[in-house]
């Protein structure tokens, strides 16, 4: 590529990594900001009655749920979709990372090491994209209660990861204008998307442990 | 009214409905697929359709075509629908009623904290609005709006179902001077009932005066308000809920009652302790507590002793969903339990996680859906099964319902029974009876027909009247009971449902309709295997408006000779 050409697409990923990603981030933030509003705008259900049970001890509690699977009987039945999600969250936890390292502080994958751990992490969770995907497409249940979104989501994702694990050596101008072309969509489609569920898990999680802590329900009662 | 106009008052109720919580609820599924196989209708009947998060998308994709502002971009794009027609409405209202008990189980298990039961109760309330509900929760739920009761019991009806039950009682403890307690002033206990108790479960009432007797507790029953059922939350009805609620309320008020105390079942303790006075926007000056507490009271006071060498078969303990999903009493039975039978063993899973009955929700008043209750309670027959038990006991009379129809239906050698009549068998009396052995009057020549096609059971019945004192006479069939009936008439008619030719259902009909025997009580005892007769439910009798009035009682096969006795001098009293 002549040298006028590259240096025009340094300057595109510049901007593409930095005040595209800027823009696209507030654009996503207000979305959540009005929604989150929305959503408190609505009545809070209250409860009148007296407790038998601590709703803020079991608030806290529900809160961390998702890293307690052994409290759950679907998560203990089904461990080893309970490792994918694991797996899978991570993955995309370390890509979202990766997209503020690479432009701002690109020297952390220098590191071997860390590149290396980096890939493996981000490989993993693409699998276990893919066998999710495989068992949305496959499952009877799955299918009946899936829409587009829920298809499109998880091969998007899909895309991501793979496109996050040849952007993050940082050495492929391709590889790092998909990655971060792929981030910018993502800002901008995932607040209308079911990705979102992050921003309401800890308003569901707080509202279930309430309810159920108050009535004695959670933390469960274990017994023989 | 047309499907258009019922559509939007329908959707109107669901705007109302959007609490934080619900839309919580509603936003935050992602379709895992984890709460799947926590369902009993999914694992019974492996229909994908029984997935819980499909069944509560059946009221997220009106939420989110209508008023999630960002689905509304792209709806069909995130499963937002509308609904458009009759047919739509009456999916709708299999999915709500026909495929969901409201158990919470798969609330429990879903890793984001979807609460699916709130989402469907939300869906019934749309549906309820416009009338669009199975008859039996119609029939039930304007039972309790204009008589107080589900099961339209009179206040006549009531006081001398009481009045007979105090002589009852006095034979139960040995004692002529006591009697159920009524709208006594000042009382520390006020006890509210299931109608079931009054109309057809009078022993569970005697269990739990046999206690509040020795336990020397001062407690009344009010005259009014003394139903402590709650059908305001299967149909999704607040209005009805709070209705119930205050009627209860009010009345421990009146009396100056220091404690209001339900009796053992689930969703009518569920609505009265945690939920009614929510809908009725009250904060209580007493508190509410179940029997179960209450009994377990009395054993940390000392005021019962009980000797668990009485009941000695293999005991197991069934949580009913609304006492241990949504009112957090689990230990209460078990310890009673323990203390009142020398067997006991727990079924797998238990407590929070043990799986429904299959006839919550409202479901024992849903005859349509008997065929499917009866199918996904294969789970919790297997549960039964793999006990042992001879005995599975349960804090809930709808649970009872359920359970005596699935181990009829599945075969199982074991019987059902409440926590509070364990516990009242193992009494130990510390205070000697003032006068001795009261006996049980017996049959004064009154006259009983006997219609039930199985000669096995007509010569039992027969056999067990007669040596009590009355006159039988026996048909096999409808035909031949109206034949008799017309040669002379009898004071009681014993009723089997199903027989070949016209059934007992239809025999009822007709004796209620025609003035020359609408008067003469009847008593349906009935084996019923809604697989021989699917589109039979006994249960209509009792839950459906056009069998009015209700049977005068109503027994299962094989036949409580106790139950079958003070059940005959009930309807003789």
């Amino acid at each position: 590529m002549p040298r006028e050409g590259e240096a025009e697409m340094e300057r595109f990923l510049d901007v593409l990594k930095d005040e595209v990603q800027i823009v696209a981030l507030s654009v996503m933030a207000l979305v959540y900001i009005i929604r989150i509003r929305w959503l408190m705008a609505r009545t809070l259900a209250s409860e009148r009655t007296p407790p038998i049970g601590d709703a803020t001890r079991a608030a806290r509690r529900s809160l961390f749920a998702v890293a307690m699977p052994w409290t759950i009987e679907s998560m203990t039945k089904h461990w080893a979709t309970y490792v994918e999600f694991v797996v899978f969250h991570i993955g995309i936890a370390v890509t979202i990372a990766a997209t503020f390292v690479i432009p701002y502080a690109p020297g952390l994958f220098e590191s071997q090491a860390i590149l290396v751990a980096t890939q493996v992490i981000i490989a993993a969770a693409f699998v276990v994209g893919v066998i999710r995907l495989g068992r949305r497409c496959m499952r009877q249940d799955l299918r009946l209660m899936s829409s587009p979104d829920d298809y499109f989501s998880l091969v998007l994702l899909d895309l991501y990861l793979i496109s996050a694990f040849f952007a993050v050596p940082n050495d492929n101008q391709w590889a790092l204008i998909a990655f971060f072309g792929l981030t910018t969509f993502f800002l901008l489609y995932v607040p209308f998307s079911k990705i979102s569920h992050y921003i309401y898990y800890p308003f569901a999680r707080v509202y279930f442990g309430r309810h159920f802590g108050r009535r004695g329900v959670y933390p469960k009662v274990r017994g023989n | 009214m047309e499907p258009s106009e019922k559509i939007q008052m329908a959707l109107d109720v669901l705007e109302k409905k959007l609490s934080r919580q619900a839309v919580t609820s509603l936003a935050v599924c992602v379709h895992c697929g984890m709460c799947t196989d926590a369902c009993h209708y999914y694992v019974a009947t492996q229909d994908p359709k029984m997935a819980p998060a499909y069944k509560a998308d059946h009221v997220r994709k009106l939420f989110k075509r209508h008023f999630d502002w960002m689905a509304r971009i792209a709806p069909g794009w995130v499963g937002g629908r509308s609904l458009k027609s009759q047919e739509d409405l009456d999916t709708l209202k299999d999915v709500l009623f026909g495929s969901c008990t409201m158990c919470r189980r798969c609330t429990l298990n879903c890793p984001m904290g979807v609460d699916k039961a709130l989402l469907i109760r939300i869906g019934r309330a749309m549906l309820m609005t416009i009338g669009e509900m199975p008859q039996g929760v119609i029939d039930v739920n304007e039972a309790q709006w204009t008589t107080g009761n589900q099961m339209s019991v009179t206040d006549e009806d009531y006081l001398e179902t009481i009045e007979w039950l105090s002589e009852e009682h006095q034979m139960d403890v040995g004692d002529s001077r006591v009697a159920l307690p009524l709208d006594q002033q000042g009382a520390s206990v006020v006890y509210v009932v299931n109608p079931r108790e009054v109309k057809y479960a009078p022993l569970t009432l005697l269990s739990a005066a046999k206690i509040f007797h020795v336990a020397r507790e001062d407690w009344t029953m009010p005259t009014k308000g003394w139903d402590g059922t709650n059908f305001g939350l299967f149909s999704g009805d607040d209005a009805l809920g709070a209705e119930m609620g205050k009627r209860m309320f009010n009345q421990v008020r009146e009396l100056g009652g220091k404690r209001l105390v339900v009796s053992e079942c689930g969703h009518g303790f569920r609505a009265t302790r945690w939920e009614a006075p929510n809908w009725a926007k009250e904060d209580l000056e007493f508190p509410i507590e179940s029997m179960l507490e209450t009994m377990c009271r009395y054993l940390d006071e000392g005021r019962i002793k009980l000797d668990k060498s009485v009941n000695t078969d293999l005991v197991t303990y069934h949580d009913p969903c609304n006492l241990g999903r949504s009112s957090g009493i689990t230990e209460e039975p078990r310890r009673l339990i323990r203390e009142s039978c020398a067997h006991f063993i727990e079924m797998q899973p238990n407590r929070a996680d043990n799986w429904c009955c299959s006839g919550g929700g409202g479901a024992m008043s849903m005859a349509e859906y008997t065929g499917r209750r009866l199918e996904v309670a294969k789970v919790k027959a297997d549960q039964l099964r793999a006990t042992g038990a001879k005995v599975v006991a349960t804090a809930c009379h709808n649970c009872v319902d359920a359970l005596s129809d699935l181990i009829k239906h599945y075969g199982l050698n074991m019987r059902v029974t409440t926590v509070g009549e364990l516990v009242a068998d193992a009494l130990v009396f510390e205070r000697p009876p003032v006068v001795t052995e009261i006996e049980a009057p017996q049959g004064k020549g009154e006259r009983v027909l006997v219609v039930d096609d199985e000669p096995d059971f007509v010569l039992y019945l027969s056999t067990l009247l007669e040596d009590n004192g009355y006159v039988v006479d026996s048909a096999t069939s409808v035909d031949a009971a109206m034949a008799k009936l017309r040669e002379s008439k009898p004071d009681v008619i014993t009723l089997d449902v199903i027989m070949p030719g016209q059934s007992g259902l239809q025999m009822y009909e007709e004796l209620r309709s025609t003035e020359e025997f609408r008067e003469i009580p009847i008593v349906v005892i009935s084996g019923l295997n809604p697989q021989e007769a699917p589109d039979s439910d006994h249960r209509q009798f009792i839950y459906e408006r056009r069998f009015a009035p209700p049977p005068d009682g109503f027994l299962d096969k094989p036949v409580d000779q106790k139950l079958l006795m003070s059940t005959l001098r009930k309807v003789m009293a």
